[in-house]
């Protein structure tokens, strides 16, 4: 495979605010015929475009940039390669930019004077009387993104370009490289997998949705090296993709990186099996605080002996006495509560939960993942989702959903299966942990940012 | 169509002795929910969203429900009378 003929010392010398288009433009002038983005929108209309397209169009929208020099843009576009392209414009240009997902676009009333680009990428009009740049401001640009609203209500957070390339990995080996894109692209965790393939001239792949079967086609079709993912998609692509497509993409994936949940013993060595050539790493981080860490052993959590250290990236963690992790990213910055919860298990602290998750019965606690860690072990059930269901007598009562193999074994019946996880949480489990409600569905639910969600909807 | 309270109830109640790996005993109006039946908080709350699942009501989220529930039939009034009453 060819590599990308951009040197990183090259990159590093390009300022950061406009290091994603001068990224794009470097790669165009070097490898035109090249693919950045594979995105697969309905089943027939394959759209490719290559990087020369993507630098034209940066480069005509800077130039309405520098025409009005708005407040900052806020970027409505849907297709990735438009994002992209508002993104690196808008960096080169020194204009804050706001990428916001759909449900977050109410959020959008502190940037009522900005100029909103859509996917023509062109610029309206400026608003007369509105705000335009000022000359002499020396405010550094930054960029808006909405934090996923896992826990409470997504809001907005600003983030420096510094930080939001920070995890960019540069180094030769990194470049050229096919990625999976099935985060949401407005998303923290979206962004950084194209920013990733954008500065190291990969291809970023866009599956038409994130249904199992899409996803694996996708990663076998493209030869895709780096799968991104939340345990909740891996879990569904490996339990409900086609085995024979998925034996196919384990030729070409080399590497998986998990991110956005805890992933568990169990979902890391079925990944390993399918995907044995790929490495897998798990990182920590939040739309909050970036890049805290990440672990590359393969196995659940992170060493007990971590604690207090001062980690690669200069982040401390330590843990209050509930067991929620706490966060300081330097000496500078104070510790922040990341609403995480961690269990000592041997020597590894392992993610018990969001502290939000944690569903409270007549007062008592209930770890959703622990009741799902349970239920997996029971043979005909494929994946679980345990939620937290309000209830007027206790507060919320235990509820599941549960999705059963297909075809299921002789002699089993899904009712059979369903009572059997009934008897082994009743077995495993403190009485209130059981599950009170328990369905059988085709599809455990999703968030937008590809999460379990853990309330009833 | 009225939907029959007293069979909901009964099928709600058996159903959750059924899943809490109970014998299903036969259900009657005048049976005391805890000291008959054996029926905890939890098999109540249970019980009470089978109840929104087959009735489409929950009684007991809004706070002007404060009846006491001792017997079955205690609690198939109180949807009787919840399903009776305009919804507000």
């Amino acid at each position: 495979m060819p590599t990308s003929a951009l040197p990183t010392q090259t990159l590093l010398d390009a300022h950061i605010e406009g290091r994603l288009a001068f990224a794009i433009s470097e790669v165009a002038r070097q490898a035109p015929d090249r693919l950045a983005i594979i995105a697969q929108a309905g089943s027939d209309s394959r759209r490719t475009i290559d990087y020369r397209t993507l630098a034209v169009a940066i480069a005509a929208l800077e130039a309405e940039l520098d025409a009005t020099r708005p407040v900052g843009i806020v970027a409505r576009a849907s297709r990735v390669e438009s994002l992209v392209v508002i993104a690196a414009a808008c960096g080169r240009q020194h204009v804050h930019v706001a990428l916001l997902p759909y449900d977050s676009r109410d959020l959008v009333g502190e940037h009522n004077d900005w100029l909103e680009v859509d996917d023509s990428l062109s610029l309206p009009a400026a608003p007369t009387g509105g705000r335009m740049r000022l000359e002499f401001e020396t405010v550094p640009p930054e960029v808006t993104v909405a934090t996923s609203g896992t826990s409470g209500p997504p809001k907005l957070v600003d983030h420096s370009w510094d930080s939001l390339l920070a995890a960019a990995r540069l180094a030769e080996h990194w470049h050229g490289l096919g990625w999976l894109l099935v985060y949401d692209a407005t998303r923290w965790a979206g962004m950084q997998v194209w920013i990733q393939a954008m500065l190291t001239g990969g291809r970023l792949v866009v599956p038409a949705s994130r249904e199992p079967d899409t996803v694996a086609r996708a990663l076998a079709d493209e030869a895709v090296a780096i799968l991104p993912a939340t345990p909740t998609l891996l879990r569904r692509l490996l339990t409900s993709g086609d085995a024979a497509v998925l034996e196919k993409a384990s030729g070409s994936l080399e590497r998986i990186t998990l991110g956005g949940e805890g992933a568990d013993a169990g979902l890391l060595e079925r990944a390993h099996t399918v995907f044995p050539k790929a490495k897998i790493t798990q990182v920590y981080a939040t739309t909050e605080l970036g890049e805290v860490y990440r672990v590359a052993d393969g196995r659940p959590g992170f060493p007990s002996n971590w604690l207090g250290k001062a980690l690669p990236g200069g982040a401390r963690l330590s843990l209050r006495s509930d067991g929620e992790l706490l966060v300081r990213l330097s000496r500078d910055t104070a510790e922040v509560a990341t609403g995480d919860l961690v269990e000592r298990r041997g020597d590894r602290y392992e993610f018990t939960g969001r502290r939000s998750d944690v569903i409270v019965v007549g007062g008592a606690k209930v770890y959703p993942k622990r009741v799902e860690e349970v239920i997996r072990g029971v043979p005909g059930v494929v994946d679980v989702r345990i939620y937290g269901l309000p209830s007027g007598i206790t507060g919320e009562l235990v509820a599941g959903e549960i999705v059963l193999a297909e075809p299921l074994a002789d002699g089993a019946t899904p009712e059979s299966i369903r009572a059997a996880v009934l008897a082994i949480c009743r077995e495993s489990l403190e009485p209130h942990s059981v599950p009170r409600i328990l369905d059988i569905v085709s599809q455990i639910a999703m968030t937008a940012a590809g999460k379990t969600p853990r309330r009833a909807r | 169509m009225k939907p029959d309270v007293t069979e909901a109830v009964t099928t709600a109640i058996r159903s959750v002795l059924h899943d809490t790996g109970r014998d299903t005993k036969p259900v009657a109006s005048t049976m005391l929910l805890a000291a008959d039946i054996g029926l905890d908080s939890l098999d109540l709350a249970q019980t009470i969203v089978l109840l929104e699942r087959s009735l489409g009501i929950d009684p007991f989220r809004s706070a002007s429900t404060s009846r006491t529930v001792r017997t079955v039939s205690d609690l198939v009034s109180i949807y009787d009378h919840a399903l009776a009453s305009p919804p507000t």
